[in-house]
């Protein structure tokens, strides 16, 4: 496994040398186009022991470097296109970092990436995976599938497995060879295409919803109140998911943005029109 | 006080040997917050640092202009904290030197952040960091990341050792959470609304002696860092030194 | 069976290693110092109760009674310190009256080291114990585990080494009351700069030979908060109402019940 972790290691570079050259050609020169970028590690024999013991706040709930957690996110095909739904908290620990992440990532306007676990391992590799998109389009002329776009992803955060990436992403998206597309990925280096998931500590309760009420030939307003609403639920029962809820929507155009509703609003409002919830008052 | 992360490795099996004593971090103390304004931002630090029960110093400034009306403060394991604003710094020289002087905005600043944090996810810096600044519509803006990179753009922002005491605070008097127009019983939320820089200044320096109130590690001064279209100004006020 | 148990030691160890962390115990940061003077004895204390990094209470008292003119300072556990205190000062009345004589601080210490050294350090407790009795005035402090010290001026608590360093520069023999009380307040404060575990205001009671211990609560109060700039009332309706119910705390009951036509008999 640490084998694995040396080779992204520059120990043996010079590092005053490296940050020099770094800041005078690492603007579009003629850099080597490299998979992946430099990792720092830490010089000792265990590297991924180390980062266990320092940021695992599951094993170890003293640790002091709490990374982002906490999530639910869900994706599901549908006649019209794709639904994506995901909430907007953000945990470190029992600590609500944030209600106001932003889990679907722009990977270009046709690619959207959900984000479950670690939420700069999803906004770095997704990011860094639009540059690949792009790239893939200037050689070929033509844009990724989202197939290709995924095994991009996957084969990435293979390459790192077992050091402690934590991943679980959709990435969403619609070509004409494939029409609308959903691929799990996550940090295991699992890769499936599937109709329908939820990802995240909430997806449960998600699923629970959305597959009570799924049907392939669900109206685009039907389908978009869906995703809403599972992610409402999850909310609801979930801890570590809240805040508000994203809404995007996927056609052969691309993707289109549904608005942000927060959890607190949008939960008297299904209440009193759905007339559920009834265990709460109010 | 155990001023150091545990290093469990006892439950581990390994075949080779295990370093038991590599223990790179400490926990510094201080608290930082950021607001950002209509057209201006600022970011507030106390100026204490600690180790354990002990005060390293009194005044230990922690937040910089790192130039270009961009202000920023790495809070958490001073250490890392001053080589990743160092760190940053000198990039931004580089770029300018490379780029006839153009100046850096603040959301690529938090883009090239993201990836100074990122390139030690395996390794990485104990710090929470926040910048601030005037973004290219001449509002203001705060952005704040977490130890390995993730950010993003928000209205206020607390960070350090007592976040978990302001940021509740901020929600609440910045963002009027849990705040609704009296008479509408709960359906019509308190509108929102941008505050102005002496109202948002007296929120900081009541966060500040507030927290200094019930945080050992928190006290002795605040700093706060105001950034206008006009440039970069600090304001300092003695906090309770016990 | 009377003691601690510890029928729950096993469990909790595994609830630990499961990640479920304990609650964490109150303790008092503190500085604590004794001194004594030209008859008599003076211990101080800050009064910062601190809960991990978060201060738990501004404004506690670390001088505990032990006996009308024996008096000790605790540092460490608040829970021990003030559970062991109130029990020694139980035993020592006790003591005192089965020998119908006044206690003695040399009493009071070897029963709380002799507690102390039982649970073979579990009870947090630390503390400088002073007083008058028949013998004299008296400084000693007992640590955790039953260990003992006797001397002319002490220090204990996380803040002990900034408070040290004041009655090392500061002592003399033969002092007289006010340079004493002086001297303490002065180790305190130093704590209560220096120590992070230590803060707001200084305890201090003096126990003069032939005299009634005096003790002077808040004889110090050098961090009085600064008024805030803003004022935080919500103005009403801030909050919804969701429900509303209101029960009767009491329930007012009248029966009248009549005996007869005869007048009750009052007296007889």
């Amino acid at each position: 496994m640490n084998t694995i972790a040396s080779q992204f290691n520059n120990n043996n570079r010079n590092h005053v040398h490296h940050e020099i050259n770094e800041s005078n050609g690492g603007y579009g020169g003629v850099d080597k186009l490299e998979l992946t970028p430099t990792m720092t590690l830490p010089p000792i024999s265990q590297p991924t022991d180390f980062l266990r013991a320092h940021t695992d706040d599951a094993t170890n709930p003293d640790c002091k470097i709490k990374i982002a957690h906490g999530t639910t996110t869900l994706a599901f095909r549908y006649k019209k296109g794709i639904v994506i739904a995901v909430d907007s908290r953000a945990s470190q620990g029992n600590w609500t970092a944030s209600q106001t992440v932003h889990k679907v990532i722009r990977i270009n306007p046709m690619l959207l990436g959900t984000m479950a676990g670690g939420a700069a391992d999803c906004q770095y590799w997704e990011t860094w995976l639009g540059t690949q998109c792009r790239l893939h389009e200037l050689r070929e002329k033509e844009r990724i599938s989202v197939a290709a776009a995924s095994k991009i992803l996957s084969n990435l955060i293979y390459e790192y497995k077992g050091m402690g990436l934590s991943m679980g992403t959709m990435i969403c998206g619609f070509t004409k060879k494939e029409g609308p597309t959903v691929y799990y990925v996550d940090s295991d280096g699992t890769r499936l295409k599937g109709d329908l998931f939820c990802v995240g500590s909430g997806q449960t309760f998600a699923y629970g919803v959305l597959d009570s009420e799924y049907k392939w030939d669900l109206t685009e307003e039907e389908a978009l109140y869906l995703g809403k609403r599972s992610i409402l639920a999850a909310a609801h029962r979930d801890a570590y998911s809240g805040g508000t809820v994203n809404l995007y929507h996927i056609t052969e155009e691309g993707w289109t943005y549904h608005g942000n509703y927060d959890v607190g609003d949008l939960f008297w409002e299904v209440k009193s029109q759905e007339k559920s919830f009834n265990n709460v008052d109010g | 006080m155990n001023s150091t992360v545990a290093s469990e490795y006892s439950s581990e099996i390994h075949t080779t040997p295990i370093e038991h004593r590599f223990n790179p971090y400490s926990d510094n103390g201080g608290t930082v917050l950021g607001i950002a304004g209509k057209d201006f931002a600022v970011l507030a630090g106390d100026t204490r640092q600690v180790e354990g029960y002990s005060i390293n110093s009194r005044y230990e400034q922690k937040i910089f202009n790192v130039g270009d009306d961009i202000v920023m403060t790495a809070n958490g394991f001073a250490a890392d904290g001053s080589a990743l604003i160092d760190r940053f710094r000198n990039q931004l020289k580089w770029y300018k030197f490379d780029h006839n002087n153009k100046k850096l905005s603040v959301a690529s600043s938090a883009r090239y952040i993201r990836h100074l944090l990122y390139s030690k996810r395996f390794f990485p810096y104990y710090v929470s960091t926040l910048i601030a600044g005037l973004d290219d519509e001449g509002k203001g803006c705060v952005y704040s990341f977490d130890p390995v990179g993730s950010y993003e753009r928000e209205q206020c922002r607390a960070g350090g050792a007592a976040a978990s005491l302001i940021m509740p605070f901020l929600d609440n008097q910045v963002n009027f959470k849990n705040q609704y127009q009296p008479g509408s019983d709960g359906t019509e939320k308190k509108p929102l609304r941008y505050l102005e820089l002496d109202e948002v200044l007296e929120l900081v320096k009541d966060a500040f002696s507030s927290a200094t109130e019930r945080h050992i590690q928190v006290g002795d001064g605040l700093e706060i860092f105001i950034v206008t279209k006009e440039g970069v100004r600090t304001e300092y006020y003695p906090l309770k030194r016990d | 069976m009377a003691g601690l148990s510890f029928d729950n030691f096993q469990r909790n160890k595994f609830l630990v290693s499961k990640g479920f962390g304990q609650p964490m115990a109150t303790s008092t940061g503190t500085t604590i110092v004794g001194c004594k003077f030209n008859g008599g004895v003076i211990i101080a204390a800050d009064t910062r109760a601190t809960a991990g990094s978060i201060v738990a209470d501004k404004n506690c008292e670390k001088l505990h009674r032990l006996s009308p003119k024996i008096w000790c300072a605790g540092a460490g556990t608040a829970a021990d310190t003030e559970m062991v205190t109130q029990l020694i000062a139980s035993n020592l009345e006790l003591h005192s009256l089965s020998q119908r004589r006044q206690p003695r601080v040399i009493t009071a210490l070897t029963l709380l080291k002799q507690h102390l050294f039982k649970y073979q350090g579990h009870l947090g407790a630390y503390l400088i114990v002073a007083g008058n009795d028949p013998t004299g005035a008296h400084l000693m402090s007992v640590q955790a585990h039953g260990s003992t010290d006797i001397g002319e001026y002490q220090s204990l608590g996380s803040g002990s080494l900034a408070a040290m360093a004041v009655l090392e520069t500061g002592w003399k023999p033969n002092m007289t009351k006010e340079e004493a009380m002086k001297l303490c307040a002065d180790a305190i404060e130093s704590g209560i700069w220096n120590d992070l575990g230590s803060g707001s205001n200084v305890d201090l009671c003096v126990m003069e030979v032939g005299k009634d211990a005096e003790l002077h609560r808040n004889y110090l109060t050098p961090n009085v908060r600064s008024e805030k700039l803003k004022s935080y009332k919500f103005d009403r309706g801030t909050t919804a109402v969701l429900r509303s119910s209101i029960h009767d705390v009491l329930d007012v009951e009248e029966t009248v019940i009549t005996f007869g036509n005869d007048a009750m008999e009052v007296d007889a």
